[in-house]
């Protein structure tokens, strides 16, 4: 009987089959925009190291003045001082790890005359970083941890500066000079495919960090701070002196710009490891710091994602008009099949004179729109692969080309996800389309359209 | 009119009504959004430069060694820069056209409450208005004795500046603006205005709040470790791209030094405008797309609601009725849907665009916009009935004596 049922939808989808075609594309266009759409955000919101984002912490301490504006945007938030983020990485806390993170701009040049030397946005870090963050190394490795505390001109270099610098070839042990200063590499990183860079809060896709220095060498040599320096109101005009030339201000003073990350071994110790930042936070208010009520927090990697997610979420017109255009879509599809259903009123009233049941045209015509659903799901999978690929040039083109296609690929990528996900909205929606349509052709009396003509 | 014979018909498909009117609906909302939020983003969009930015060539570059002696490195760049054949003049700079960073405020008088006006310096040499081909309006140019060249730590402020035409008209109406004082910030030394130029390009910034053309420029060239000039280089028609590389040698001889960007001016334009363009496209195809599948749709039903009523139609033609009158009893019957869908669509609007708009709290919503939407689709409308109803119109008026 379904297969009977089966042969009978095919054989009149064919029927018609320009009717079909325009039913499909209908379906198709609206799956197409829907799907590009939810991709983009889908692949936008993607946790970032997900395998650990629980256990990955990002510490944040409010020491402004009382006056300072109320703490709206959590994620926004200060960073730490250099002072605090040394105190709480030398403390004993319940974290297994710490590291900290932040920015800065030099020029990476070769002694070999034919290289010219570039800029390079560079992290500023120890040696943590490489283990917390599953850094992947193509040469060498991180660098140790005495080379922290002797603050040793080492470098890290990417993949990319590599290729500028040394031709691709290993590197570790050869020299280059940051700025004027000369180091030594140790370790080439692989591609790293972190999505959104999330350990400087930028979250940025395209643009990647090329070089990796350590900290105490950074502080000691005075290499500029390109970063948001958040100082109390009295030291507002210093932040300028503090960014480029005087270091040992910026260290001493109620200056943030420290992002601390810290792991945790276990999820659960988060509770105990704000215990200890209350504590340290008291302590340091005693001395006379942090004026402010306790403005402390211990996130994990996971929630500050999502949180960054919530913010940015409504941004894009695209997310509100698509869904809209799908029912648009819809809408014709409907007028399209109750044409098409109307027209077999006769057969209908034959095939039901001649006793066959209710359920069984039923099974038939929603066969027929689970076909017209499955066709407009995969022609629509299509269309939203090339819709990706368009936003995807659209993105390098909007750039400038200073991304490639390749380091912006996988905010563009259809997934098993987003695939099955497409295949199957087309499949709902053709049946609640369906609905009215086929209710309205099996209802059609017996023998009723046998008497004209 | 036969307003009560279509309702009546009308109740008679209720469904097929409904559908009309939601999808009407929903395509002025997709619509009145797209739109809007594409004029809102295209504002002020690509407008006239004002320069022959085909032929200007952009050099950044910083020096990264803090032994440089910054005052002779830019005479020789300058000079070096001159030496090649295809170069027309060059001069160091801060802010580049279509680039320009953070706009700066001037005042009119020294008072604390003096209104500001937004504006962006351009600091050149005696050879800036030359290398952007800027026309005198009013007034004269720089001359040699009036330029600042100095290190940041021992400059003297300018005494004279040259003003933008659009700057002049904001600050001084009609008046003529020769002569004139100008405050450059708060608190600081009056400068005297002494010439008038043609307008360019400033950037992004003051593009957005409708000012895309104030400027005022400085006789100046200051440096400072970290921040060391730019240059731009007026070159012969058509060769700026041959010689970025003649150029990037003749700076790479000062070693300690790297150039982060060498361009023509028309690809920092490009940037400055592509971001928008871009989004604007993406919704204006969008909205075609969706226009078209829309008309699609309506004379679709509107076929499927005419075949329906061949017999109605045939008896109305045989009691009397002309061609034209079936042909307007579906336009009204299919305008009275619209007109209540795009009612409702309008509603739908603003509850949307509120939505979209509560992160930010800036409106893009205009109502002019969603009344040209309206119209829009009203007409596409009425030409997606005019087919099928003529065609139904053409039903002789036999057929109802045929059968049956």
């Amino acid at each position: 009987m379904l297969v009977y049922n089966f042969t009978l939808a095919l054989r009149s989808l064919r029927e018609r089959i320009q009717l079909t075609i325009l039913m499909v594309l209908a379906i198709a266009i609206g799956i197409g925009l829907l799907i590009t759409v939810q991709t983009m955000s889908y692949q936008g919101d993607k946790i970032p190291l997900a395998h650990k984002a629980d256990k990955i912490f990002f510490v944040q301490a409010d020491n402004r003045d009382i006056g300072a504006e109320p703490i709206v945007r959590q994620p926004f938030m200060t960073y730490l001082t250099y002072r605090d983020a040394n105190n709480i990485i030398n403390a004993d806390t319940p974290a297994s790890k710490h590291t900290t993170v932040w920015k800065s701009d030099v020029i990476l040049n070769s002694f070999d005359q034919d290289v010219r030397p570039f800029r390079a946005s560079t992290v500023v870090t120890n040696n943590n970083f490489f283990s917390m963050f599953d850094v992947p190394f193509q040469y060498g490795g991180a660098w140790s941890e005495s080379a922290d505390r002797g603050a040793e001109p080492v470098v890290i270099l990417t993949k990319e500066s590599n290729d500028l610098l040394f031709g691709g070839k290993n590197s570790v042990g050869q020299q280059l000079r940051v700025n004027a200063l000369t180091v030594t590499v140790v370790g080439v990183m692989a591609e790293w495919n972190l999505g959104r860079r999330f350990y400087d809060e930028s979250y940025r896709m395209g643009r990647k960090d090329t070089a990796f220095i350590p900290d105490t060498f950074a502080i000691k040599n005075n290499i500029n701070r390109r970063e948001r320096l958040d100082c109390l109101p009295q030291d507002r005009d210093k932040q300028t002196a503090y960014r480029t030339k005087d270091v040992d201000g910026l260290i001493n003073s109620e200056c943030t710009f420290v992002r601390l990350w810290a792991e945790l071994p276990d999820p659960n110790l988060a509770d105990q490891y704000r215990e200890f930042l209350t504590q340290y936070v008291m302590s340091q208010k005693e001395l006379g710091r942090f004026p402010r009520e306790l403005n402390n927090y211990v996130t994990s990697l996971y929630t500050m994602v999502t949180l960054r997610n919530e913010l940015n979420g409504s941004r894009n017109p695209l997310a509100y008009i698509a869904p809209l255009f799908f029912i648009v879509c819809l809408l014709n599809a409907i007028g399209i099949l109750l044409a098409k259903f109307m027209r077999k009123s006769k057969e209908v009233s034959l095939r039901r004179a001649l006793g066959a049941k209710k359920w069984v045209l039923m099974t038939q015509y929603l066969f027929e729109v689970l076909i017209v659903g499955v066709l407009g799901g995969i022609v629509g999978t299509a269309l939203a692969y090339l819709g990706l690929q368009g936003m995807l040039h659209v993105q390098i083109y909007q750039s400038d080309y200073a991304v490639t296609a390749q380091a912006l690929s996988h905010a563009f990528a259809l997934d098993w996800v987003m695939m099955a996900k497409s295949i199957l909205t087309a499949m709902v929606s053709s049946v609640v389309i369906g609905l009215y349509p086929i209710w309205r052709v099996v209802n059609i009396a017996p023998a009723s359209q046998l008497k004209s003509q | 009119m036969e307003f009560r014979p279509i309702l009546l018909s009308l109740k008679q498909n209720k469904f097929l009504s409904l559908l009309i009117s939601v999808q009407v609906m929903l395509t002025v909302t997709v619509l009145s959004i797209a739109t809007s939020i594409t004029v809102e983003t295209l504002k002020a969009w690509n407008m006239p430069s004002g320069l022959d930015h085909e032929n200007i060539v952009s050099v950044r570059t910083q020096f990264f060694d803090p032994e440089v002696n910054l005052a002779n490195a830019i005479v020789n760049d300058v000079n070096r820069i001159k030496q090649i054949p295809g170069v027309i003049e060059v001069t160091p700079n801060q802010e580049i056209p279509f680039d320009a960073g953070r706009p700066s405020k001037v005042y009119l008088s020294s008072e604390q409450d003096a209104e500001g006006f937004d504006t962006n310096f351009f600091d050149m040499n005696v050879d800036g208005h030359k290398v952007l081909g800027l026309t005198l309006i009013a007034g004269r140019f720089f001359n040699q004795t009036e330029v600042i060249q100095s290190s940041a730590e021992q400059a003297t402020p300018v005494s004279v500046v040259m003003i933008s035409q659009d700057m002049a008209k904001e600050l001084f109406k009609d008046h003529s603006p020769l002569g004139k004082t100008l405050y450059l910030a708060k608190e600081s030394q009056p400068v005297q205005i002494i010439g008038v130029y043609s307008n360019f390009m400033n950037g992004e910034r003051l593009n957005g709040r409708g000012k895309s053309y104030h400027t005022i420029m400085r006789p100046q060239v200051i440096w400072q470790h970290g921040n060391n000039p730019n240059y731009l280089i007026k070159v012969e028609q058509g060769s700026a791209a041959s010689l970025f590389e003649p150029i990037t040698q003749a700076l790479y001889q000062t070693p300690g030094r790297y150039i982060y960007g060498i361009e023509k001016l028309t690809r920092t334009q490009k940037r400055m405008y592509d971001g928008r363009g871009s989004q604007g496209a993406i919704l204006l195809v969008v909205s075609l797309v969706l226009v078209l599948i829309a008309g699609f749709g309506v004379a679709g039903l509107v076929s499927f609601l005419i075949t329906q009523r061949q017999k109605q139609i045939g008896i109305r033609r045989a009691l009397g009725a002309t061609k034209w009158s079936v042909i307007r009893y579906f336009i009204v019957e299919n305008s009275m849907l619209t007109i209540f869908g795009l009612l409702m669509g309008t509603l739908l609007t603003m509850l949307f665009s509120y939505l979209m708009t509560q992160g930010s709290g800036q409106s893009f919503l205009s109502f002019s916009q969603v009344l040209y939407c309206s119209v829009f689709i009203w007409l596409i409308n009425i030409a997606a009935v005019w087919l099928p109803a003529r065609r139904a119109a053409k039903v002789s008026p036999a057929i109802v004596t045929r059968s049956a």
